[in-house]
C-alpha cells in the first residue's frame, strides 16, 4: 500500500496553484493520473521520486516512510527505489543500451537481471548500440528496462508513449502491462489518452487545478453511466463530412476506423481531433465469424 | 642560437597550470551550473573578471599579496617557508587565476546544456552526485572539456602582464617566452624575437586548429 | 439525436435484460429494452428522472390513414413542420405532444408517401432502439 498526502504551491505561467493530493494505491495496481497539461500530474511524479520539494505532507511506501515533513523525514531520490521513465526517455548518450542498463545496477546486485530485461523488451539485437541510433519506440523500451533494473517499489511513467505512433504505442502498452505483472510492480502512469487509460489501468484519478476531482475504474469514469448503450468505444474524430442532410463522422477507435451518421445538432460542438464515445445498443451490431 | 629555456619553461607552466585548473574547474563549474545560491552571481563575476581586467592589475594585487612584507606573504614565508613572488609556484598561481574563466566557462556552459532529466535519471537510479558527474555528465560534454583545456593552455602560453609582475624576469625560473620576446626586442635582437614569436604563433595556431577540427566533428568521419 | 426527459414508471427485469417504461408526460409513455438491470446501474429505479435517446434514422413515419397493426410499441401522433430534402436521405421534423421528433428517411420513401408540410403523421420507434441516460 502506498499512501500519499502531499501539498505544494506550484508557480506556473498562469500564477500560483495549490497542489493538494491524497491517494492510497494498493500494491500491484496500475493507476493513471489523468488531466490537462498544467493540472499537476508530472509534479506529483516528481515529488514521489524525490526530485521536487514538497511543502507539507507524507509519502509512505509499503510501510516505509519516504517523506514526512512533520518529522523531517526526507529520503533522497537515491534512497527511494523508484523506477522513473521520463517523457524524453533520458537515456545516457555516452553509453550503449546494455551499459545504460548496467549503470543502474546496485553494488553487488545479481547481473542476470540485465539479460532478463533485455530479453523481455526484446533488445538483444540492439544492446550494443548507442541511444542515438535507436528509434523512439526502441529508446522507450530501453528506458523502461533501465527503470526496472533496481526492482523498484514504485514505477512512475510520465506520458511515456505520447511521442509514438499508434501502432508502436499499442505494442509498448503491452510491454508495460507485461512487466507490471511479471515484476508485481505498483505503477503510476501519467496519460491523457483515454483509450490507453482504459486498456492499461486499474484505477484512474482525474486531476484539475492540482486536485483530484474524480476517481474510479476507467470504464465508469470515461464511459458508462453516461448512456446505456452496451456497444461502446472511445475514439478520436478524424473527419466530419456533410452528405445530403446528414453528416458522416469518421472516428479512429484503437487501430480501427469507423463511420457514424450524425445530425448537425450532434456535431455542433465537435471538431477533428476531439475524443468521443461511440455508443450503440447491444441489439444493433451483428457478429460474423472470421474464418481462420 | 636562441635560448631554449624560456620555451621549456612556458610549456611546463602551461601544462602544470592546465592540469591544476582542470581539477579546480570541474567542481567549480558544476556548482555554478547547478546551484541556485544567491552568491552565485558574485562568484561568476569573480571567475570572469580576468577576462576584462588588465593583466597588470591582477599581477599587481598578486604581487602585493605574495610579497613577504605583507600579511599573507609574510605568513606563508614564516610558517611554510614558501615565497611566491619571483618563483615558479607564484607564476603557476597567477596563471591559474588569470586563465580560470577560460577553463570554467566552457565546462559550465557544457554542463548547463545537459538535459536536467539526465541528472535526475541518474539520481533515481541510485547514483550519487559524484558518480553522476563522472559517469554521466563529463562523458557527455567532452567537446566542452577539450575546449576548456586547450583555451586555458593556449592562454597561459600567451600571458605576459601577470607573469612579468609577479615573476620578474629570472632566467630559467620565471622568464617565459612572452617575456623573452620583450627582452630581445629591447636589446634590438629582432631575429631572436622573431623566432620566439613564430614559435608562439605556430603553437597557438596548431592548438586552436585542433579544437575546431575535433569539436567540428571532422575527425569522427575518419575514425569510422 | 432525439433526446427527451421523463420518469421511470415501470421496470420489468429478466436476467440481464430490463423492459423500462418511461413517462414523458401524462399521456405518453415510451418503452425500451436495455441490457442493464437495477443492480448494474443505480439510476434504474421507479420514479427516477431519466433521459431517453434515439437516433433520427431509427424513427419511422407512417401516414395517419394506416390501419394495419405493427409490433412497434412506441407510437406518437404529430404534425410535420419542416422537411429538408436530400438526394438519398431527407430529414423530416414532426411536432408531437412530447416535443419535436426528427426523423431521417430515404428521399424515395418521402416521395412515395407524398409527405408535405403541416401534414398529420404518426412516428414510430422500436423499443430496442432507445437508449437511456441519467
Amino acid at each position: 500500500m502506498i499512501a500519499i498526502d502531499i501539498h505544494k504551491i506550484l508557480y506556473t505561467a498562469h500564477g500560483s496553484m495549490l497542489l493538494s493530493i491524497q491517494l492510497d494505491i494498493e500494491k500491484g495496481q496500475l493507476v493513471t493520473l489523468y488531466g490537462v497539461s498544467g493540472s499537476g500530474k508530472t509534479s506529483i511524479l516528481r515529488m514521489l521520486a524525490g526530485l521536487m520539494h514538497v511543502d507539507k505532507g507524507r509519502i509512505s511506501v509499503h510501510d516505509k516512510t519516504w517523506l514526512n515533513t512533520n518529522e523531517k523525514v526526507h529520503r533522497s531520490p537515491q534512497q527511494r527505489k523508484v523506477g522513473y521513465v521520463f517523457q524524453d526517455y533520458a537515456l545516457f548518450p555516452n553509453m550503449t543500451v546494455r551499459k545504460n542498463l548496467e549503470f543502474a545496477l546496485e553494488k553487488g546486485q545479481d547481473r542476470s537481471i540485465i539479460e532478463e530485461l533485455i530479453n523481455i523488451v526484446e533488445l538483444e539485437m540492439l544492446q550494443d548500440r548507442k541511444p542515438e541510433m535507436l528509434s523512439g519506440g526502441q529508446q522507450q523500451r530501453v528506458a523502461l528496462a533501465r527503470a526496472l533494473v533496481r526492482k523498484p517499489e514504485l514505477l512512475l511513467l510520465d506520458e511515456p508513449l505520447s511521442a509514438l505512433d499508434v501502432n508502436m504505442r499499442s505494442k509498448l502498452q503491452d510491454y508495460i502491462i507485461k512487466v507490471h505483472h511479471q515484476y508485481e510492480l505498483t505503477t503510476i502512469l501519467v496519460s491523457h489518452d483515454i483509450s490507453e487509460i482504459i486498456k492499461m489501468s486499474d484505477k484512474v484519478y482525474c486531476l484539475e487545478g492540482g486536485k483530484i476531482v474524480k476517481q474510479g475504474d476507467p470504464i465508469s469514469i470515461f464511459t458508462n453511466n453516461q448512456v446505456s448503450g452496451k456497444f461502446q468505444f472511445t475514439g478520436e474524430i478524424i473527419t466530419i463530412k456533410k452528405e445530403d442532410v446528414v453528416y458522416v463522422v469518421t472516428i479512429l477507435i484503437g487501430q480501427n476506423v469507423v463511420k457514424v451518421i450524425a445530425q448537425e445538432s450532434e456535431i455542433l460542438d465537435l471538431k477533428t481531433g476531439d475524443t468521443v464515445i461511440v455508443a450503440s445498443k447491444a441489439f444493433n451490431p451483428i457478429l460474423l465469424k472470421v474464418e481462420g | 642560437m636562441i635560448d631554449w629555456n624560456p620555451i621549456i619553461l612556458t610549456a611546463k607552466l602551461a601544462l602544470v597550470t592546465t592540469i591544476i585548473l582542470l581539477i579546480i574547474s570541474i567542481p567549480l563549474a558544476y556548482w555554478l551550473a547547478t546551484s541556485k545560491s544567491k552568491i552565485k552571481p558574485v562568484i561568476e563575476t569573480l571567475v570572469s573578471m580576468p577576462l576584462v581586467l588588465p593583466p597588470t592589475v591582477l599581477g599587481f594585487y598578486l604581487l602585493m599579496a605574495f610579497s613577504p612584507g605583507n600579511a599573507f606573504g609574510g605568513w606563508l614565508q614564516e610558517y611554510f617557508g614558501i615565497r611566491l613572488i619571483f618563483s615558479f609556484s607564484g607564476l603557476v598561481i597567477g596563471s591559474i587565476i588569470y586563465s580560470l574563466p577560460f577553463m570554467v566557462n566552457p565546462i559550465q556552459s557544457g554542463l548547463s546544456g545537459v538535459p536536467k532529466s539526465l541528472y535526475e535519471a541518474s539520481y533515481v537510479l541510485g547514483k550519487s552526485k559524484v558518480e553522476t558527474l563522472f559517469n554521466v555528465l563529463l562523458p557527455n560534454i567532452k567537446p566542452s572539456l577539450l575546449t576548456g583545456i586547450v583555451l586555458a593552455f593556449a592562454h597561459t602560453v600567451g600571458e605576459f602582464g601577470v607573469v612579468l609582475m609577479i615573476g620578474g624576469n629570472i632566467p630559467e625560473k620565471t622568464k617565459v617566452v612572452s617575456i623573452a620576446i620583450y627582452d630581445e626586442v629591447e636589446a634590438l635582437n629582432y631575429s631572436h624575437a622573431n623566432t620566439y614569436s613564430l614559435i608562439l604563433f605556430g603553437i597557438t595556431f596548431v592548438v586552436l586548429l585542433a579544437v575546431y577540427v575535433i569539436n567540428g566533428g571532422y575527425l569522427k568521419k575518419f575514425w569510422k | 439525436m432525439n433526446i427527451f426527459s421523463g420518469h421511470i414508471s415501470h421496470i420489468q427485469v429478466s436476467g440481464s435484460l430490463s423492459l423500462i417504461a418511461i413517462a414523458i408526460n401524462e399521456n405518453v409513455t415510451l418503452k425500451t429494452i436495455v441490457v442493464e438491470t437495477p443492480e448494474t446501474v443505480g439510476y434504474l429505479k421507479k420514479g427516477n428522472a431519466i433521459r431517453i435517446l434515439f437516433k433520427e434514422t431509427e424513427v419511422m413515419i407512417a401516414k395517419n390513414e394506416i390501419s394495419f397493426q405493427t409490433s412497434i410499441q412506441n407510437i406518437l401522433g404529430g404534425t410535420i413542420y419542416s422537411i429538408e430534402k436530400g438526394i438519398i436521405v431527407s430529414k423530416v421534423s414532426i411536432e408531437t405532444s412530447i416535443g419535436a421528433v426528427v426523423s431521417v428517411i430515404s428521399t424515395e420513401a418521402l416521395e412515395s408517401l407524398i409527405l408535405k408540410l403541416h401534414q398529420k403523421v404518426v412516428v414510430m420507434i422500436k423499443s430496442n432502439e432507445i437508449m437511456i441516460a441519467e
